[in-house]
């Protein structure tokens, strides 16, 4: 049953997997009401193709223009703009902070997530669950401007963080501006992203296996390396994959938490379309954000895939 | 170990993690009634002169009413697109209902950046071959927020849809209801939970939207987080949090709401 997850999630060419609808299977009958579908589903279809499609088509267009400074942008067709990215030593480390940075907050999101999502499913009355998870996905609804301006009342010199260490005579640490608060702060918005997708996977794995696993003496944790990490293994990928896009595409925790020194890849893209003025590199950039995003799950995937097969044979 | 003591630790793991996620919340809920004029802990006395000031200052308040302007014809929108698009993916069986599917949830997976500099590139675009101005005004604004609310409406609308059996409408159809009569008086009544839910959830992402919104505000028309983001970058102050407070109750009520009214786990 959790295989099926793994197989229907779809990857998009924007670089991200959307969770499939969960649609009915297609049936022969229905062939011949082909008119009324297509009436209904063609105004948001085409307002979506207009407004994103054809945009996203002109911005790769201008990303083969050349950048002429005074005069914005000169029609061309070439690769200037991507070989500026991977011959700048500057970009080549926007590029590598992102990684790490969403990296990193990946992983920890599904280390303090998995207990969690454990604790929903197995030990929450259903009462509490959907309470819990209610609790878990407000903080995520409270907009990235709220979020990051709380983060920097915590964190800041003389914030909640420093104020606190200092009660028990612990001297000021300097957070604020810190790769460290910007993975705190995304690790802190892509938490609830993590839970909510293990806990449906978990949802899934019979109980019973556990116990049968324990009852033949297995301890906790070699069930759970054991039993249920394979069985959860769709949702630990889907949700792993949700958040190191959300963390590779993440603009205001960078900018407002990581200070002007600190550079992602999607403040760049904004920086050189917005200040500079620079769209074919501007375009380039955000390009290269989502091809290299696209790549790196659909790597993931493919190898865990490879392996989920191997340990389901 | 025995289960007792697993099971308080998974307790105790959750807790922290919980906190962890909501001590923003507090933190700046608590902050925006702190009397010190420059922002230090611990307070000094308790004041609610921040709300005073916030509302006093005008990018606030003009940004609070563009946002709930934005956001209710997004609704509209979302609404408008979304309900059809999703009863014929869910209705009907044609060739091309997955790159349909696709297409219609894209906005979501398109980063909010990207997605953002491609619009404003095609809105100046636009603008130069129309001789009109489109990239700095409420049209170009609503056009990006009914984008970033239609994926969700599809996701809960869908999902309601899913859950209803259609012989509800077989049986109005086969008694000689129109389509529009079935329509209106069957499908429409028995998936309203999913209809208000995403009309609720629709509201709040086009609200909090800071991303797509950046490339797209003009002067005298920002929305409300844009306003946060650009006075956060010179000051922190309580007048941020109360600002803040005022937008955690309202969505936090509009979540409450909508999670009555469908499950909201299940629109991630």
């Amino acid at each position: 049953m959790s295989g099926s997850a793994m197989s229907t999630a779809t990857t998009s060419p924007g670089g991200a997997t959307a969770p499939p609808l969960n649609l009915p299977a297609p049936g022969a009958r229905d062939r011949r009401r082909l008119s009324p579908a297509f009436g209904l589903a063609a105004p948001g279809t085409l307002f979506v193709v207009l407004a994103l499609m054809g945009p996203l088509a002109l911005m790769f267009r201008y990303s083969l223009n050349r950048f002429v400074p005074g005069q914005m942008m000169v029609e061309a067709v070439t690769l200037a703009n991507y070989q500026k990215f991977f011959a700048d030593s500057y970009y080549q480390e926007v590029l590598a902070t992102t990684l790490w940075v969403s990296g990193l907050s990946t992983l920890l999101c599904l280390l303090a997530g998995f207990p969690v999502a454990y604790f929903l499913v197995r030990q929450a009355s259903d009462k509490w669950k959907g309470r819990l998870l209610l609790l878990v996905i407000l903080p995520l609804l409270m907009g990235n401007a709220v979020r990051t301006a709380a983060w920097m009342v915590i964190l800041g010199d003389k914030g909640l963080f420093n104020a606190f260490i200092g009660l028990v005579g612990v001297s000021p640490v300097k957070l604020m501006y810190t790769p460290t608060a910007v993975v705190i702060g995304l690790v802190s918005v892509l938490l609830p992203f993590m839970i909510v997708t293990l806990q449906s996977v978990i949802e899934g794995i019979d109980a019973n296996l556990e116990a049968a696993a324990s009852s033949l003496g297995a301890s906790h944790l070699t069930t759970l390396w054991r039993v249920v990490l394979p069985l959860a293994l769709p949702g630990i990928l889907a949700g792993t994959m949700l958040c190191f896009i959300l963390s590779m595409n993440a603009y205001a925790t960078p900018v407002l938490i990581g200070g002007p020194s600190f550079q992602m890849m999607a403040p760049a893209v904004y920086q050189q379309v917005a200040k500079a003025m620079n769209w074919p590199f501007g375009a380039a950039l955000a390009f290269v954000l989502m091809a290299v995003t696209l790549v790196l799950t659909t790597t993931a995937n493919i190898l865990v895939q490879r392996r989920y097969r191997r340990w389901s044979e | 170990m025995g289960i007792l003591a697993i099971n308080r630790i998974y307790a105790a793991l959750s807790a922290l993690v919980l906190a962890f996620v909501l001590l923003p919340l507090v933190a700046i809920v608590w902050v925006s009634f702190f009397a010190n004029r420059i922002l230090s802990f611990p307070a000094t006395g308790y004041t609610l002169g921040w709300y005073v000031r916030a509302w006093e200052q005008e990018a606030f308040r003009n940004g609070f009413i563009t946002s709930v302007e934005t956001a209710l014809v997004a609704v509209a929108i979302s609404l408008v697109l979304g309900v059809p698009a999703s009863l014929a993916l869910v209705r009907y069986r044609f060739p091309g209902r997955d790159a349909i599917q696709t297409v219609l949830l894209s906005p979501m997976v398109v980063p909010g950046i990207v997605g953002g500099a491609a619009l404003f590139m095609a809105f100046i675009e636009l603008e130069v071959l129309l001789d009109v101005e489109i990239a700095g005004t409420l049209p170009g604004l609503l056009i990006a927020h009914g984008l970033i609310a239609l994926p969700w409406t599809v996701r809960l609308v869908t999902a309601s849809l899913v859950g209803m059996s259609p012989s509800y409408e077989e049986a109005a159809r086969s008694l000689g209801a129109g389509v529009f009569t079935t329509f209106f008086r069957v499908t429409l009544p028995i998936i309203k939970p999913g209809i208000v839910a995403a009309a609720l959830f629709s509201f709040v992402v086009s609200f909090i939207d800071l991303e797509k919104s950046i490339f797209l505000v003009g002067p005298g028309r920002t929305t409300l987080q844009i306003a946060l983001v650009s006075y956060l970058e010179w000051n922190l102050d309580s007048t941020v949090a109360a600002v803040a407070t005022v937008q955690i109750l309202i969505i936090g009520a509009l979540l409450i709401a909508s999670d009555r009214y469908a499950r909201l786990a299940r629109a991630f």
